[in-house]
């Protein structure tokens, strides 16, 4: 073995050595401690069916498309808030919301949500799971 | 299939998580109903209870929600069984509640029986439960030196709480400066000074180099309190200034009540770990009356056996393990140094010298119970 290595050798053994001093029981508790809640929570993620099946419906082009629209209004939303006018009130203010083709777009779309969440569910639950 | 699990201690948790796992799909499709009866919310980490006793754990750090180990599909009860009616496949609860089941599984563990022996009571510390351990802790922090006598009921839980208790009394001493004002005796009921007899061959030394004295064929028979000696058996005496037992146990009383075993212990097959008799009836842990040890790791790897066993039955209609009888026991040392033991029915143990990893994997594994009770692990 040349030189060189047994340089290299001899300073992981330093290392492993000062990693060793540098421990103590209540470093390994605490250490231990958050590996085992991780281990808990990765297991019951993964074993969620519900999570894995909105994971595989997110890696869809047309729901990434729908993550972006949501971040973006999101976005927009922020900023376009404050800038309007507080509500007055009554069914005169009511109909010009109505009125606005934007907000019956977006009560259109939540309806579709609405639809097919009602019947996924009734689904489900007719099937026990 | 009723599935129905007696005791939420770590055997009937193990079982119960594994099957829950293993069987996700039946109990989904409610063609399997999985249900646990337990006395408790709350749930132990017993091993935890000797580190109390000197003071490097506090007791809430020992417990957990019962309910928040198990998994979601398991139909959890604090309602303690007083009755097991076997021939009718049911069982009476403390509130009145009749549960009916296919399969039933015991695992309602041990209890310590101090009273059992004269004077032990009054006159003995010990660290079996979670007031005496931090009563004994408080005792050891006003003891200035003397004699220290350690004394061994049997039958007991944990087989190595014995030594491991002499070398954390070593340890502790020593930390606060008072070995050397410290006489320590142990003092056990065998012909050496340990049960396992490899344990017994590598704890000799440790003894011999830390000065600890040590009478073998010492079954404790009375403490004199007011004299502070204490009697054997075998009439022979030792006085002490503190004294600490390793208590005598039982099994649970309704096990003995229900006349399912002498001493609370129910006679159980060694390999399939059914209750002699009853093929439906499944026993783990301290409740069985094998000869293995009353160990927390007993309960798990018989836990493993039996789930997957049920779990095959319900699934092709027949087991596919044994129990070998497997055993893993880690043992502090002192000096942060720990080792393991690890044998079952055919391979007795083969120590290794005690290191510092070691230790420290016993310390990880403090946390890591409770991964491990979830069924991970």
């Amino acid at each position: 073995m040349a030189t060189e290595d047994l340089q290299r050798l001899v300073e992981v053994a330093q290392l492993v050595t000062a990693a060793q001093e540098a421990m103590s029981d209540e470093i390994v508790t605490r250490l231990a401690g958050a590996m085992s809640e991780g281990l808990n929570l990765l297991d019951r993620l993964t074993r969620n069916e519900g999570l894995m099946r909105l994971l595989q419906v997110l890696d869809r082009q047309e729901t990434q498309y729908l993550l972006i629209a949501l971040s973006e209004a999101i976005h927009a939303a922020s900023h376009e808030i404050p800038a309007t006018a507080p509500a007055t009130g009554g069914l005169a203010c009511m109909m010009r919301v109505i009125r606005d083709p934007g907000t019956q777009e977006g009560i259109r779309l939540l309806s579709v949500v609405g639809k097919h969440l009602s019947h996924s569910l009734r689904e489900q639950h007719r099937r026990g799971g | 299939m009723r599935i129905l699990v007696v005791g939420g201690g770590t055997g009937g948790t193990i079982l119960a998580n594994n099957l829950a796992r293993r069987l996700s799909a039946e109990i989904r499709a409610r063609k399997v109903r999985l249900t646990m009866l337990s006395a408790s919310d709350k749930h132990m980490y017993q091993p935890g209870l000797l580190y109390v006793a000197f003071g490097q754990m506090t007791p809430d750090q020992l417990y957990r929600d019962q309910a928040s180990l198990l998994e979601a599909s398991i139909d959890f009860h604090v309602d303690p069984v007083e009755q097991f009616l076997l021939d009718q496949k049911q069982v009476r609860t403390q509130s009145g509640k009749i549960h009916e089941y296919d399969i039933l599984v015991i695992a309602t563990g041990s209890r310590i029986v101090p009273e059992e022996v004269p004077g032990l009571v009054e006159g003995a510390e010990t660290f079996y439960t979670e007031a005496s351990a931090v009563k004994m802790f408080k005792r050891l922090r006003e003891f200035e030196g003397g004699k220290v006598a350690v004394v061994v009921g049997v039958p007991h839980k944990c087989p190595i709480a014995p030594v491991e208790v002499m070398f954390s009394l070593h340890d502790y001493f020593k930390s606060r400066g008072i070995r050397d004002k410290v006489t320590m005796k142990y003092h056990y009921p065998i012909g050496r000074i340990h049960t396992i007899e490899n344990v017994a061959k590598w704890a000799k030394p440790e003894f011999d180099r830390m000065g600890i004295e040590y009478e073998t064929l010492f079954n404790v028979k009375e403490v004199d309190v007011k004299n502070k000696i204490v009697k054997s058996e075998e009439d022979t005496e030792t006085h002490y200034d503190l004294l600490i037992a390793i208590p005598p146990h039982r099994g649970m009383e309704v096990i003995e009540k229900n006349n399912l075993g002498q001493g609370g212990w129910i006679p159980t097959d060694r390999y399939k770990l059914t209750m002699n008799g009853h093929d439906n009836v499944y026993v783990l842990g301290d409740t069985t009356n094998l000869p293995v040890s009353k160990t927390g790791s007993a309960a798990h790897f018989e836990a493993e056996v039996v789930s997957e066993n049920i779990a095959s039955i319900i699934k092709i209609g027949t087991p596919v393990r044994d129990y070998d009888g497997k055993v893993y026991c880690f043992i502090e040392a002192g000096h942060d140094r720990a080792t393991y033991a690890m044998f079952n029915y055919l391979n007795p143990p083969n120590l290794k010298p005690p290191s510092k990893p070691m230790h420290w994997f016993k310390m990880a594994y403090n946390q890591m119970y409770w991964t491990s009770v979830r069924g991970l692990l």
